[in-house]
């Protein structure tokens, strides 16, 4: 097809808060393709999605639709142009059957503007879901819908809306093999009907499966967009790490080897938590650094909680120092030396409307009393060397936690776990969202506790991350442990094969 | 590659005067928002408020500013004003407590009921308390354990408690306490009424647990955000249900002075009292959606919300006037603060 | 964050619980066992006078209910609507008795219902585009309101009751059409009109998106806020219609008219099955709910336990919004701690 595209994006920038999110990135969707996008977290997509949905408006650029400028940072506009979003997560009403969630906004009516047109609903309903294939009650109510039968629903909602461009967001996430295939076979049905797609996805075989153009983001930056044939796995990797695999430095000491022979600090059994994740056994020693690797949904954020006591689990036990911890206790974690870094540091790890040093000092508050109240005298000091240990660029104690950045607040939520001093610390993404800079501080900054004694579990699905820290990795994949793979051996395409579900065998 | 970076984290001994001669108000949770750097905005409109009603009263009466009428006029305000103590610890961590007043009558029937059938009045004034406190813990319990919104839970336990003391009454009232009782509600210390040494007592310990303790600034995360205090191993559950079930036993208190000071045990006990207590509590700046709000405010709301009552009572000779006003005040305050901040969470 | 467990897993569970998801009938089958228990102690319970006592006595809860419904799906609350009751009934009396203003009744009628919908309307403008919580609001307005209505009786009725109303307005309260109490039509009319809306028209659709998702809404080009200052104003309105068809039973307006009627109406909407952070509920849910609080006295009576068996009425009510809560969270499979 050598006609115009259908979307011109160019030089699109935005930044947030000083960090640039995007920059100056340009390339085309052409009519009834499947455009992958690929890049590492942070590397842009999101803020990409966001801003040809409408809902963040670019600091400079244009963006074309059909020859058309489209006018951003409108929702209704980038509708009217044929721009649809399925979400990673649902994002609908899930109070609502699947019909209204096709139709708010837009109802049909009839007898005037006041009543819905409920046949013409149905109908379009029925004839949208036949075109899925799918075959589900459309009266249910959203929340009582597989994931994956959501997800045709806002296919559907897309459909209903004559779109052009339907961008879809890790759609495969949370879905099992069989639902990703019918998937597929929706997606290429679109394509044949004249719909482009933006794919966005880390399974790099997805992307090898079913598009056409490859575009790949690194640090906001667009750095190419090549024919799919042109390009293998290794090559598309390199091109999204960029970088020789983040500083796999010489002077990683490998301390925890001699660490290994010394009996396991965190022992977990056989850990089940039903529809999430199943027998999941693992060891951290003191001294080493265990990463945890997988796609996203894979079930580690939830392992996580679990072994830190946040949620209840069905089976298994958790070991620290040989003695079992009573199951969903967070106090009882933090009292036998635990700490979990969360991923989400805005609902999970910070109080934002508070203060840095509130913040700081959250954990260990207790303990910083005389005569039962808080002492300034006590917590002052602490503070400030938290704040001076990790570096934290804040006016003063007494800020507001919401107006650090992005890096600096995760900052805070290390350091306020460290003020416990724990014995065992689990990090959960902790460099998403934080700039290169500040990703080796706290790269060095883990392997100095690790060097300490520490034991350490790091998620991340930043793979040169992984690599860079680890002493063992083990992988993760769809709730279960797909295999470990020791540092010696592992490399991206190992842990991907292990990671990705259809891959290499255990 | 150096490493410079030390991660074990070692309080440094000493230097004293640094740093703690502030105390923790370094670390205040009050957050200022960036357009005011001034926190005290809304202590100061409330001083500034009632300053304008004293000086408006003194030009129109200044009788009213006597300390003797002042003095009687007191006597109506403590109830209220030690339920708006656990209500402001409630309401920072983003709860309510609209059972208050129901839990008052039920612990009044139960101290009459229990006196008329010849219990001593110490001890019934003890079941009173007792029952003011497993009324709360039941609320306590409903809200932390079942996760069940405070609005709802308290809703329902206010027409319940109520209902089981029209129940267990049949709506019927119980006098002639003997005289040593009446001294809870009308005895005095050095001339101060017992009722307001009890109240200020409480006042500066809840001041103090509020501004001064871990416990206090365990609240303000609470309100703010209960999942990252969850994830701090602040236990929110356990400190949910204390504070529902404190809120009963100073219901109970409340009701113990009411009693005395009316000298007469009924089921319409404290009928409506939770709507004023809460209006107080949130005319004293503390925020609904929790976080926000302190002892001093409370204090300072009470004291508007008295003397508006009390002046409006005295000089119009005119209670019907009274909530109106009040409604129109706490509208109006709070209006205001929302239009000033930015867009709340 | 959190995975939603899949939807066939969702709906496994022992049958009880599948009962307790559906509250309508939950609430249907309590009312039933209750009735026909009382009917078998009593004869008389079942009586057609008694049930047309019952329904009468319901009319205006089940009328404000519809409204309350809406605002409750939307997220908000108001616990206005006792005062307002009480305001408006005031209102109406002194507009209408000959002893008093004497204007005509269709008149005085238009004039509540414009007081009644511009007071929802204010309430919803303070807590939409004014941002007060709606809870604040719409407690500011009911000691308001409470206020307003001593000082309209003091003023003009010299703190005497309200009496003589005329016989127009009391065919209101006390005529029928075709052996149908007006009261009751009324109600069934705006409760199938309402029932109608919440299912059958966008608005309806839209007032159950606001509350499921906010922020989804807003991405699906609605406007929260128009659709919240709807719920309010509807309200206010529909407060207004149910003095008018309560009031004018009574003999003598007095200035207590509608006190604790917001927290019966709330208690009922809420043991209908209406979640109060929204999303969810239904018409029918609110009418059954308002049903099965409106017939515990008159179980009470009947039971013939004395007449001091009605002071439990408040303490069974306050119990049925504890026992309706309990079911929700025995009906839950999730055990996922944070939203």
């Amino acid at each position: 097809m050598s006609s115009d595209p259908l979307v011109q994006i160019r030089n699109i920038s935005k930044s947030f808060g000083g960090v640039h999110a995007l920059s100056g990135v340009s390339f085309p969707i052409q009519k009834a393709e499947i455009h992958a996008l690929c890049g590492e977290n942070g590397a842009g997509k999101s803020t990409l999605i966001k801003i040809l949905s409408g809902s963040v408006t670019p600091d400079t650029g244009e963006i074309l639709i059909g020859g058309q400028p489209l006018t951003t940072g409108a929702v209704r506009a980038s509708e009217q142009a044929g721009i649809a979003v399925i979400h990673q997560e649902s994002v609908a009403f899930p109070h609502l059957s699947a019909f209204d969630n096709i139709f708010v906004g837009r109802e049909p009516k009839r007898f005037g503007k006041f009543f819905l047109d409920r046949p013409r609903m149905r109908r379009e309903t029925r004839a949208l879901l036949e075109r899925l294939g799918e075959s589900f009650d459309p009266r249910k109510p959203l929340a009582d819908l597989t994931v994956a039968q959501r997800q045709m629903v806002g296919i559907a909602r897309a459909l209903s809306q004559d779109c052009r461009l339907l961008i879809m967001d890790e759609p495969t996430a949370s879905l099992s093999s069989r639902e990703t295939q019918v998937l597929f076979r929706i997606i290429r049905q679109l394509q044949s009907d004249g719909v482009s797609i933006l794919y966005v996805s880390h399974r790099l075989d997805e992307v090898f499966e079913l598009s056409q153009n490859v575009t790949i983001f690194r640090d906001g930056k667009h750095v190419s967009t090549t024919p799919t044939n042109q390009l293998t796995t290794e090559t598309l990797i390199k091109q999204m790490v960029g970088r020789d695999l983040l500083e796999a430095d010489s002077s990683f000491s490998d301390s925890a080897s001699g660490a290994l022979s010394t009996p396991p600090l965190l022992q977990v059994r056989n850990l089940t938590r039903l529809g999430t994740f199943e027998n999941i056994s693992l060891d951290v020693h003191a001294g080493e650094i265990v990463g945890l690797s997988g796609l996203v949904g894979a079930g580690r954020s939830e392992l996580a909680r679990a072994i830190f006591g946040a949620d209840a689990y069905d089976g298994g036990s958790i070991l620290v120092k040989g003695s079992p911890l009573p199951p969903h206790s967070i106090h009882a974690a933090i009292e036998a030396g635990l700490a979990l870094v969360p991923e989400d540091r805005q609902h999970l790890g910070l109080v934002l409307p508070m203060s840095v040093g509130a913040n700081l000092s959250m954990t260990v508050l207790h303990s910083l009393t005389s005569a039962g109240m808080t002492s300034g005298r006590k917590e002052a000091p602490i503070v400030r060397q938290l704040m001076a240990d990790l570096q934290v660029k804040a006016a003063s104690p007494k800020v507001a936690a919401n107006t650090l950045s992005g890096g600096n607040q995760q900052k805070l939520v290390l350091g306020k776990w460290l003020a416990t001093k724990p014995r065992i610390l689990i990090l959960d993404e902790p460099t998403r969202g934080v700039d290169v800079g500040a990703k080796a501080e706290f790269h060095r900054l883990i392997r100095n506790l690790a060097a300490q004694g520490v034991a350490v579990l790091v998620i991340s699905s930043d793979l040169p991350e992984i690599l860079a820290l680890s002493h063992r990795i083990l992988v993760m994949r769809q709730g279960q442990l797909a295999g470990e793979l020791p540092r010696e051996r592992a490399t991206q395409e190992s842990i991907l094969s292990l990671a990705i579900p259809g891959g290499a065998a255990a | 590659m150096t490493d410079s970076i030390p991660t074990t984290i070692t309080p440094s001994p000493g230097t004293p005067g640094e740093g703690g001669g502030e105390g923790s108000p370094l670390l205040t949770p009050r957050a200022a928002s960036p357009k005011f750097s001034f926190p005290y905005w809304h202590e100061l409109i409330l001083i500034l408020l009632t300053i304008a009603l004293f000086l408006f009263a003194r030009s129109k009466d200044p009788t009213f500013l006597n300390a003797s009428v002042q003095s009687e006029l007191s006597t109506h305000v403590w109830e209220l004003a030690l339920l708006a103590l656990p209500m402001t610890l409630i309401i920072i961590t983003a709860g309510i407590d609209l059972s208050v007043g129901s839990i008052m009558a039920l612990a009044a029937v139960i101290l009459g009921l229990s006196y008329e059938h010849h219990v001593p009045i110490a001890l019934a004034c003890l079941c009173a308390l007792l029952t003011a406190t497993a009324a709360g813990a039941l609320n306590g319990f409903f809200i932390s354990r079942i996760k069940v919104h405070p609005l709802i839970v308290t809703l329902a336990t206010l027409s319940a408690y109520r209902g089981i003391a029209e129940g267990i009454s049949k709506a019927k009232p119980v006098s002639s306490f003997p005289e040593s009782f009446a001294f809870f509600g009308q005895g005095t210390i050095a001339h101060i009424p017992f009722p307001a040494l009890l109240f200020f007592l409480f006042a500066l310990i809840t001041f103090i647990v509020l501004a001064r303790t871990p416990f206090g600034r365990f609240l303000y995360a609470i309100g703010f955000n209960p999942t990252a205090s969850r994830f701090s191993g602040i236990p929110v559950a356990r400190i949910k249900f204390l504070l529902y079930t404190l809120s009963g036993t100073i219901a109970g208190i409340a009701s113990i002075l009411f009693v005395s000071r009316r000298n007469t045990a009924k089921a319409d006990v404290g009928l409506g009292l939770e709507l004023d207590v809460i209006t107080a509590v949130v005319l004293g700046g503390t925020s609904i959606f929790g976080g926000r709000g302190n002892i001093p405010g409370t204090l300072l709301g009470i004291l508007l919300i008295h003397e508006t009552r009390e002046f409006v009572s005295w000089h119009y000779q005119n209670d019907e006037l009274i909530p109106l006003v009040l409604g129109a005040l706490l509208i109006l305050s709070v209006l205001f603060n929302s239009l000033l901040t930015p867009k709340r969470r | 964050m959190t995975v939603l467990p899949y939807g066939v897993e969702q709906r496994r569970g022992i049958p009880m619980r599948r009962l307790l998801a559906h509250r309508e009938l939950a609430v249907a089958l309590i009312l039933a066992i209750t009735v026909i228990a009382v009917s078998i102690i009593n004869h008389d319970f079942l009586s057609l006078g008694n049930f047309r006592d019952i329904l009468i006595k319901v009319a205006p809860s089940a009328i404000v209910g519809c409204g309350l419904t809406f605002v409750i799906l939307t997220g908000e609350i108001d616990i206005s609507v006792g005062s307002l009751m009480g305001f408006l009934a005031v209102l109406l009396g002194l507009l209408t008795s000959p002893d008093y203003a004497h204007l005509p009744v269709s008149l005085s009628i238009l004039i509540v219902l414009a007081a009644g919908t511009f007071i929802g309307f204010i309430n919803g403008l303070l807590i939409t585009f004014g941002r007060v919580p709606s809870i604040i609001m719409t407690l500011g307005m009911l000691t308001a309101l409470r206020g307003a209505t001593k000082v309209l009786i003091r003023v003009y009725a010299n703190d005497r009751w309200i009496g003589n109303l005329p016989d127009t307005l009391r065919f209101l309260g006390t005529g029928s059409i075709l052996g149908v109490p007006v009261s009751v039509l009324t109600a069934l009319i705006i409760l199938i009109l309402c029932a109608l809306a919440a299912a059958y028209t966008p608005l309806g659709r839209r007032i159950y998106a606001v509350g499921s998702n906010t922020h989804a809404a807003t991405l699906a080009g609605l406007s929260p806020n128009r659709i919240k200052l709807f719920a309010f104003t509807l309200t206010g309105f529909l407060t207004a219609i149910a003095t008018m068809v309560s009031v004018p039973q009574l003999s003598v307006i007095d200035s207590d008219i509608g006190v604790g009627f917001e927290l019966l109406v709330v208690t009922a909407v809420v043991v209908g099955g209406t979640s109060i952070s929204g999303g969810k509920g239904t018409i029918l849910g609110t009418l059954l709910g308002v049903i099965l609080l409106g017939t515990v006295r008159t179980v009470l009576t009947f039971l013939k336990l004395g007449t001091d068996a009605t002071y439990w009425e408040r303490a069974i009510q306050g119990g049925f919004i504890l026992l309706a809560v309990l079911a929700d969270q025995l009906a839950k499979r999730d055990r996922s701690e944070d939203e």
